[in-house]
């Protein structure tokens, strides 16, 4: 009778998550394998295998290389990027914020601040007030310097959405650095101060060893959400110049609402989330390993 | 202690002093220098059109631009949208993962580990990208034209944002001492019971914190906003996404706009730094 009544408080959720997340996953997989146009209902919809990966896959005329590998490239740079800058910069503003100075709180709650910032919102603000080259504070300054300022968002579109993305996700990965600073007990500060270790040698030798386990986790965490952004590339180069600064989420929502090609989106969307889930995975395992060896 | 080593040591309080307050200054300086551009929209927001053209940083404040944007039928619908989305996904949320974490960890299936395989499975699917579920979901949502009702897309964040609750609140049950359920089973205490008059007051914390991060995730949310909605039930941040198409270079009210969009989050998420780390970090370090 108990056992039957836990379910009950467990049913619900399993419900509603199934229906919304796993059925519409599957449902992408079966689209994948279709001829399927949205524009065009009058023709048949059709199975054809795996002709929809093949159209992304298939190199035919060997040196020009499809569309396909370079935003692939395009997203492996954009998040691997991404991530590195925010480990070094979340680590080592974590170890400015990690002194007791008057007013620590509020420095801290001000580098807080860009993450909880939408990131629509935050591509609009960068884009005008200070990428504008003419209105914007990065314009004035070229200018007041004597330097012609070129549109960045145009010219290095890639550059400009990393740092972007950067700047928005580092107060995470500060957020989770120090709390993990802060577990480090006041033994073994004292004991490295009596040891005679230098800053750097206590700082990255004995510290960054430490709380490894913090950097990795917000990593992790970082990828599993900084791979699925697009409304901060929506609204500063949208995917441009052409498709330079496309990544792979981005690359399925066009051909879903500009191509309307439901099988193609179908076949994207499959491998954004098989190559999503490899390098979460492979990142798991890597942090597992870590972990066992300090155990 | 004689007098000359009293000089040296004054001295070296001195210099330690000097060096806290140059150290506080150069921390200061790069908060500030990061949170810049936050900061120049929200001054940009009190200047007229006219004084936002030219960036510059000293001006005689005004409110006009709020009232402009404030008086703009469409800027409140997206508000209120918004609003509602947030209310009702972190209602239904917490209604739905309380219990759900709280047999995970309390309850007893037929085999052991059922409840920790479950709980691996709801893990799993935080990592699926929305881009995995958008073209099924948004073919449904034009057919049964849900997108012209704010239903649709609250199913669609429940579902998202019902694995996160679990995620963070799983950790926090798991610190209730097992011994007082198990005593108060013994004492013929109904799970329902169990669950509202001991667990819940000993987990009050997770479930604010769960709460309020699942509130800015959802206020912040674009993907399936932008995805799942038309121009009835669009939220703030598809709003935001469209003011490079829509209202050209108004600076100043872009500024209003978004300062109204983003200071809920903002002050939210200050609020609960500290709650959020704790969350974060019992749930991912611990694994």
């Amino acid at each position: 009778m108990k056992k039957e009544k836990d379910w009950l408080f467990l049913l619900p959720a399993i419900l509603v998550v199934a229906v919304m997340t796993q059925v519409p996953f599957i449902l992408t997989i079966i689209y994948s394998t279709l001829k399927w146009n949205l524009s065009r209902p009058d023709l048949p919809i059709k199975f054809i295998g795996f002709e929809n990966y093949l159209y992304y896959l298939r190199i035919p005329e060997f040196p020009v290389i499809p569309e396909f590998y370079s935003i692939f490239w395009q997203t492996i740079v954009l998040t691997l990027s991404t991530l590195i800058f925010c480990a070094v910069f979340g680590f080592l503003f974590s170890i400015l914020l990690d002194h007791q100075v008057p007013g620590i709180n509020i420095a801290r709650t001000l580098i807080m601040g860009p993450f909880f910032v939408m990131s629509t919102a935050s591509g609009v603000i960068w884009k005008t007030t200070i990428f504008n080259t003419t209105f914007g504070w990065y314009g004035v300054i070229a200018k007041s310097l004597g330097f012609t300022p070129v549109d960045l968002l145009s010219y290095h579109p890639m550059a400009v959405i990393i740092f972007l993305f950067s700047w928005q996700w580092i107060p995470f990965f500060v957020l989770i650095i120090l709390a993990g600073l802060q577990g480090i007990s006041g033994d073994v500060v004292d004991s490295m101060r009596v040891d005679g270790a230098n800053w750097f040698e206590s700082t990255f030798m004995i510290k960054l060893p430490m709380i490894s386990q913090h950097v990795m986790v917000a990593t992790m965490l970082g990828l599993i959400f900084i791979v699925k952004e697009i409304g901060l590339i929506l609204v500063t180069t949208a995917g441009g110049p052409g498709t330079r600064s496309y990544n792979l989420p981005y690359a399925v929502y066009m051909e879903i609402f500009n191509g309307s090609q439901v099988g193609r989106a179908g076949a994207l969307a499959t491998m954004t989330v098989a190559i999503t889930l490899i390098s979460v995975n492979v990142l798991y395992r890597i942090i597992k390993k870590r972990s066992a060896s300090f155990e | 202690m004689n007098p000359d080593k009293l000089k040296i040591v004054r001295r070296h309080n001195l210099r330690k002093k000097i060096n806290i307050f140059l150290l506080s200054v150069f921390i200061f300086a790069v908060a500030i220098l990061y949170f810049s551009p936050i900061l120049y929209m929200f001054l940009t927001s009190f200047k007229t059109e006219h004084q936002a053209v030219s960036p510059r940083l000293f001006f005689k404040p005004t409110l006009d631009t709020f009232k402009l944007v404030l008086s703009d039928a469409n800027m409140f619908g997206f508000l209120k949208n918004s609003l509602i989305q947030v209310f009702f996904t972190t209602f239904a949320c917490l209604l739905l993962a309380i219990p759900a974490s709280f047999v995970l960890v309390f309850g007893k299936f037929k085999k052991r580990n059922t409840g920790e395989k479950i709980y691996v499975w709801f893990i799993t699917t935080i990592l699926l990208p929305p881009v995995a579920v958008i073209i099924p979901l948004y073919t449904w949502y034009q057919k049964f034209n849900l997108i012209k009702s704010p239903l649709g897309l609250l199913v669609a964040y429940i579902g998202f944002h019902v694995p996160i609750v679990v995620w963070m609140l799983h950790s926090f049950f798991k610190d209730v001492p097992k011994s007082i359920i198990e005593a108060s089973e013994i004492d013929g205490c109904s799970r329902f019971r169990q669950l509202i008059s001991i667990a819940l007051p000993l987990v009050r914390t997770g479930i604010i914190s769960s709460a309020l991060l699942v509130a800015i995730f959802v206020w912040n949310e674009f993907f399936l906003g932008f995805n799942l909605t038309g121009n009835s039930t669009a939220t703030l941040p598809v709003y935001m996404s469209r003011f490079r198409e829509q209202q050209g270079m108004f600076v100043a009210q872009l500024s209003a706009s978004s300062t109204i969009a983003i200071l809920p989050a903002v002050i939210l998420g200050w609020i609960t730094q500290k709650s959020l780390v704790k969350g974060l970090t019992l749930g991912a370090v611990k694994g």
